[in-house]
């Protein structure tokens, strides 16, 4: 997965072999199986949460990156669309009283993209610093409502009692099957943009990064494909909402608050911006440090701090650019 | 409303907007000269509110403090530009970048030191600022018109320094071009590296100002950095009138909003912030500026 | 549903030697690899089996949740502090369990993390009892958890009202068998004052003024609702949004409204600049006159705004200058530990770890029995720094007796002066 979307340097990418795509199917036959396979380690269950809410986060982060490494808008709002993804499906399934995934993962997905095409309609419009204020202003209004909609939302309380979806008679109540449907998703998210950013929309939007007045003078209308990578991302942060829910039936206002946000975007900072594999190696290195790492030392944050310097002066494009530096230097 | 209450609302109004403009202009210049988002304005911040602390305790004098914290805050900035940013001359991407790594450091430090961190703390204001005067027949903190003195000579004076002297003339020939500076053989490092200075001294001139009326606890590095970024933005990056302007409009906006539209005042200034956007894309006094 | 398996999954893994299963961990996912450097730090124990019986001689496993970053992280740091100490001073043992150094974990004053170190509790360091969790939306966030995996969890501090009480749909949050409470609701605090005010005060008009969040809120409908019950009446209400920094705005319209009682809810950070405020405006000097929740005058903002809280009134189950041998011997124990004194927090803290000893002593060690263990806790009565202290059994909460104080300058110290006593106030529970 490392390989795909090549970028800076070398848009396009090379194209992994047969025994590339074994590999990869191997390890991802690895990633959904994990609770089962491991099953008999004391740890298991607990890295099982872990591995999990770090999937949940790649998502986010994956989606982040389609906007900040492709199109090149640096979002500090996108946790707005994760918490309208998480309660959309939280209250799709109290109102609804379902439990279908059918029901309640659309519902999350769907709101979110709307609200990312209303917010979109006027922060594309933006560009740089100002875009990344624009997404702020409008994330902030989504937690204010959020945190003030009592009757809605529960407010400042919370939302209690999600409940865990099933599909076709299928429960995905237990951690292991709640495990496997959020890893399918992150393969299947990681999937789509692969597809995406190898298809010639996914060059358009590169092309609009590395000059946009150009591509409007080709005769393109920049500002609607902004748009539409702005909804898809959206769209995907709406998912990882909704996953969210289910793992930890309970939203709270936080995960549409400027602390999510922050956090999406140092994941794609650290992971790599532009990369595939980097926003979720992102997501596992922020979650290891600040929430397993924690557990052990008091300065953890401290530890993140040096890790984001580090990177930004010894590896520019993150810890899968500079894998991949170090792989092509290694092959000569 | 009666008059009377709606002049004192201004006031209080104002002397916010003066805090604002005190909070922002670091970030501000640093913008305008370097191209940087300089993220850990906030954390200089704190840091300057927590030695202020320090300071304080020890000598017991506020004005001591008030000399000493922007020495000490420029004294880290001239650390932290040649030893992190001058590296990465030329990637405005990565020197913003690298500046959210510094905020993080800053803050867990300033949490894990024991007489600091953790606690909710205050900063008594100066023994001879610190009572109230009667305005219109009612009691009104000193503390509160020595800020809204304190921004308007720093404003003046800066706007001063701006137009008349030699590092003037070089900040605004550097915001305009730096290449070209460069090529007239004006040392780019050490005019980068003295802005950066001068941008934290006065993020922790706002810590020492501000921290008798805003406190110090957890998280203020982010409320603070939060703020003057919307300040800036409104009033349009990178330039000193762009700041004035921004908190001069936000300092009453955000005052009037939180009394007239409570339900709204976890957001009133960012309401305010995406309108002007919308209207302005690049801040009421910005010009437009092609960054790549 | 599965979640009912959980136990006795565990249960048999619990056979499994250390040593192997760290090293399959080591292999297996990085995940596994940072969290693998844990059992340095935490006690890791012999490996047990499984049997009911034999938790009796076995240490005792104690997690405790509190908040060490963020704006509460001084709460946090106050009763880890308490919770050692009292540990300590038994010597390391409760009954015939010895309690090595509780498994401490920061839920930096988010759900999100609160959660995610609760699975940790349950999952991987399977602790015995746990306790802590400052702020009410964790409490609320984590409820079901700790219910469905039958895990013995008391609450040291959050008071919102609906975690120990028979709610709608269990919305925000409802009580449980398996959770507990040592603080208080903020009907507790907020509501008996409000009827006091009314009705021995003669206080006939009040202006309710409180953070805009739940606990705000909460605490201003059930104060409200009290002095009505006394024969009173809220003229008006005021809210500040949560996190709030000036004050000024908002104590320039309390002035420019007539009503002269003033009862407000806030706490830390607000509380001072709500208190400082209150003084640069000359309130007290224009006849205001300065009520509210306990935590409004606590000691984390008295040693902040010193005199200028004097003259406030505030109800609460505590104050550091409470008269008793208890509370003499906890604030001497406490003060000669960390040479500071100790605040509300800590007797929270503390109260959580002697209702957990006092449990295990009927229990003769034996927690293997939640069932048992339960009924032990909601027998549970003692001495307390606070009085007198009990659960109520159907909630979970206790019932204690609330103290009216007013904060006055002795010996040059601003204190809160204790007035008066409303004795066993218990939460309606609905």
């Amino acid at each position: 997965m490392s390989r795909i979307a090549g970028l800076r340097p070398r848009v396009g990418g090379l194209r992994p072999r047969a025994p590339g795509f074994v590999a990869l199917g191997l390890g991802a036959l690895a990633l959904v199986t994990f609770p089962y396979w491991s099953r008999d380690w004391e740890s298991s269950r607990y890295a099982t949460t872990v591995l999990r809410d770090i999937l949940v986060f790649a998502i986010l982060a994956l989606s982040l990156d389609l906007l900040m490494g492709y199109v090149g808008l640096p979002s500090l709002g996108h946790a707005a669309f994760f918490g309208a993804g998480a309660y959309a499906a939280a209250i799709a399934s109290q109102r609804l009283e379902t439990e279908a995934l059918f029901v309640t993962l659309p519902a999350g997905v769907l709101v979110a993209t709307l609200l990312a095409l209303g917010i979109g309609l006027f922060a594309v419009r933006a560009s740089g610093i100002f875009f990344l204020m624009l997404t702020l202003a409008f994330a902030q209004m989504v937690f204010s409502f959020a945190f003030q909609a009592t009757d809605i939302t529960g407010g400042s309380n919370g939302f209690a009692g999600v409940r865990r979806p099933e599909l076709f008679g299928i429960s995905f109540s237990a951690a292991e099957e709640l495990y496997v449907l959020v890893a399918v998703s992150f393969l299947a998210t990681a999937f789509v943009l692969w597809r995406i950013t190898r298809s010639p929309y996914g060059r358009t939007l590169v092309a609009i990064r590395e000059n946009e007045r150009r591509m409007r003078a080709l005769g393109y209308d920049t500002r609607a494909i902004k748009l539409s990578a702005f909804a898809l991302a959206g769209a995907l942060a709406g998912l990882a909402g909704a996953l969210s829910a289910y793992s930890l039936r309970f939203v709270s206002a936080n995960d549409a608050g400027i602390g999510t946000s922050i956090t999406a975007f140092v994941m794609v900072l650290i992971g790599g911006a532009g990369t595939l594999a980097g926003p979720a190696v992102g997501a596992a290195v922020v979650i290891l440090i600040e929430r397993v790492l924690n557990s052990y030392i008091p300065f953890s944050q401290t530890v993140l701090g040096v890790v984001f310097v580090v990177f930004v002066l010894a590896a520019r494009q993150g810890v899968v650019g500079a894998a991949r530096t170090a792989w092509a230097r290694a092959r000569g | 409303m009666s008059p009377e209450l709606a002049f004192l609302q201004a006031l209080n109004g104002i002397s916010f907007g003066a805090l604002l403009f005190i909070l922002a202009a670091g970030l501000s210049l640093i913008f305008g000269m370097m191209d940087v988002v300089n993220l850990a304005h906030g954390a200089f911040y704190m840091l300057g509110a927590y030695i202020a602390l320090s300071v304080v305790r020890t000598t017991g004098s506020f004005w001591v403090a008030l000399v000493a914290v922007p020495l000490a805050l420029g004294a880290l900035g001239l650390v932290v530009e040649p030893l992190l940013l001058r590296r990465l001359r030329g990637r405005h991407l990565d020197q913003v970048l690298i500046t959210v790594g510094v905020a993080l450091v800053i803050t867990d430090l300033i949490r894990l030191k024991p007489d600091w961190g953790a606690e909710v703390r205050t900063l008594p204001p100066p023994d001879a600022l610190a009572g109230s005067i009667a305005i219109l027949g009612n009691d009104y903190p000193v503390y509160r018109l020595f800020v809204i003195a304190f921004g308007v000579t720093l404003a003046l004076s800066l706007a001063a320094l701006h137009r008349r002297s030699r590092a003037g003339a070089l900040i605004r020939a550097g915001v305009d071009d730096a290449q070209m500076l460069s090529a007239l053989g004006v040392d780019t490092d050490r005019l980068f590296a003295v802005t950066y200075a001068i941008g934290a001294a006065l993020a922790g001139l706002a810590g020492v100002v501000a921290a008798p009326v805003l406190g110090l606890q957890p998280g203020m590095d982010v409320e603070a950095l939060v703020l003057s970024l919307i300040v800036v933005v409104v009033g349009g990056l990178g330039t000193l009138g762009g700041a004035q302007v921004g908190a001069a409009l936000v300092g009453p906006a955000d005052t009037f909003g939180k009394v007239f539209v409570p339900q709204f005042a976890l957001f009133f200034i960012f309401a305010i912030m995406a309108l002007v956007l919308l209207l302005r894309p690049s801040g009421l006094l910005g010009r437009i500026r092609v960054i790549r | 549903m599965s979640r009912s398996t959980t136990t006795n999954e565990l249960a048999k893994r619990r056979g499994y030697t250390y040593r192997l299963t760290r090293r399959q961990f080591l292999i297996a996912s990085s995940a596994a690899a940072l969290a693998a450097c844990g059992p340095a730090a935490t006690p890791s124990g012999a490996p047990a089996t499984a049997s009911a019986a034999a938790t009796a001689g076995k240490p005792l496993k104690l997690g405790i949740l509190l908040p060490f970053t963020k704006v509460y992280a001084e709460l946090g740091n106050s009763m880890k502090r308490s919770a050692d100490l009292y540990i300590k001073s038994k010597g390391g043992k409760f009954a015939n369990r010895t309690v090595p150094a509780p498994i401490y974990e920061d839920e930096a004053n988010d759900p999100q993390v609160g959660l995610q170190k609760t699975q940790k509790f349950i999952d991987q360091d399977q602790v015995d009892v746990m306790l802590g969790i400052v702020a009410t939306p964790i409490a609320y966030a984590i409820r079901n958890v700790v219910d469905s995996a039958k895990l013995i969890f008391i609450e040291t501090n959050a008071g919102g009202n609906a975690l120990t009480r028979a709610t709608t749909d269990c919305k925000p949050a409802c009580k449980s068998k398996y959770i507990f409470r040592s603080s208080f609701t903020s009907w507790q605090i907020s509501n008996p004052i409000g009827e006091y005010m009314a009705s021995k005060k003669g206080v006939k008009e009040a202006f309710t003024f409180v953070s805009d969040y739940g606990f705000g809120t909460e605490s201003q409908a059930d104060f409200t609702a009290g002095l009505t019950k006394g024969g009173g009446k809220v003229t008006g209400t005021l809210k500040a949004p949560l996190g709030n920094n000036d004050f000024l705005p908002f104590v320039t319209q309390l002035k420019a409204q007539p009503t002269k009682d003033i009862y407000s809810f806030f706490s830390g950070t607000d509380a001072i600049g709500y208190i400082k405020a209150w003084n640069q405006l000359g309130m007290s000097a224009a006849g205001y006159k300065m009520n509210g929740a306990g935590f409004l005058t606590e000691q984390d903002v008295l040693k902040e705004v010193k005199e200028q809280a004097v003259g406030a009134i505030t109800s609460l189950f505590w104050a550091v200058t409470l008269d008793n041998p208890e509370n003499k011997a906890f604030t001497d124990l406490y003060q000669k530990e960390y040479n500071l004194l100790p605040d509300v927090f800590a007797v929270q803290q503390w109260d959580g770890m002697r209702a957990v000893d006092e449990a295990l002593q009927k229990l003769g060690g034996d927690t293997s029995d939640k069932d048992r263990f339960i009924r032990a806790l909601e027998d549970t009565s003692f001495k307390s720094p606070r009085g007198d202290f009990a659960f109520d059994k159907d909630t979970h909460n206790p019932i204690q007796d609330m103290y009216i104080r007013e904060v006055k300058v002795v010996g040059g110290q601003a204190v809160n002066v204790i007035s008066d006593k409303i004795a066993r106030v218990q939460d309606p529970g609905k």
